[in-house]
């Protein structure tokens, strides 16, 4: 998540917040709704769950903003609350074989290798290849999910990663290296040239 | 020193450990030499990199309407974030 560059910390804001000042919790919400929305939309692919989930966040956030310890950041404590939430939405969905993901050769395999017809570029104004984006990554278990898009998507570091998700190290670089080539395999059903 | 043979899948395993690293370390050496002979690992490099370029260049935007609402179930108001109280 990108601070702005305000003078004011997040740490201010919260102190501020914390005895009452409206004006600094409203600060904090425009902070960080685009950020928390945008999060909650990749993980849930949905955007009615997604704004659910980031109104559930924030009403978690300020009921339990006198417990923020300030040991990590705001981001990765916002970050930690919507995977969370969006968790609990998903509970009730349907179950994938994941056996693939556990098995080295189904992952990385040489067959059908070539390069895509479509650039990134032109993902804005094709819904076709976003629903075959959704499809792919909603067959991902929610911890790959979620590792995957702090470290790849939104850039947070490993060890920021394991904090949010609460996984070791390399369980983090098991599970990005694992949802990666999975991803890529399941876009190149459809994709490749 | 026996020489580690770099064979597609240890590229491609390789490469899906290491992306967004840097690739120009010594133990990489061999890898980019790889990549730059063989058309299958570059393609597996490239969809690598798609992918992962596909999801960050996928977001969505927090309409009005929503921003509006969040303000509400929070107790908010938009005017609190400019007034001086
Ligand atoms: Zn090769």
């Amino acid at each position: 998540m990108t601070n702005t560059s305000n003078k004011i910390t997040d740490e201010q804001l919260i102190a501020e917040a914390i005895k009452g000042n409206k004006k600094a919790l409203t600060e904090i919400v425009l902070r960080y709704e685009q950020t928390v929305y945008n999060f909650a939309f990749k993980i849930c692919r949905d955007k009615d769950k997604a704004e659910h989930a980031m109104q559930e966040t924030f009403l978690s956030m300020v009921k339990s903003l006198k417990q923020f310890s300030g040991k990590s950041k705001l981001s990765t404590w916002l970050y930690t609350i919507v995977s969370n939430h969006c968790l609990m939405l998903a509970r009730s969905k349907k179950k994938y074989d994941y056996t693939v993901l556990e098995n080295e050769d189904g992952l990385v395999n040489d067959k059908f290798i070539s390069d895509w017809k479509f650039n990134p570029e032109k993902l804005s104004e094709n819904q076709e290849l976003k629903d075959i984006l959704d499809n792919a990554i909603e067959k991902l278990p929610h911890d790959y999910k979620v590792v995957f898009l702090l470290r790849d998507v939104e850039g947070l570091s490993t060890k920021e990663t394991s904090e949010i998700v609460n996984l070791s190290i390399p369980a983090i670089k098991s599970r990005l290296h694992r949802a990666r080539a999975f991803l890529r395999n399941e876009l190149n059903k459809t994709l490749h040239v | 020193m026996k020489k580690i043979e770099t064979t597609c899948k240890l590229v491609m395993n390789h490469l899906c450990d290491n992306l967004g690293e840097d690739l120009d370390s010594p133990k990489c050496l061999d890898i980019k030499t790889h990549l730059e002979s063989c058309p299958n690992c570059r393609s597996f490099f490239n969809t690598i990199n798609s992918t992962v370029e596909f999801y960050k260049k996928y977001n969505v935007k927090l309409d009005d309407k929503g921003h509006k609402e969040l303000l509400s179930i929070l107790g908010l108001n938009e005017d609190d974030s400019n007034d001086d109280e």
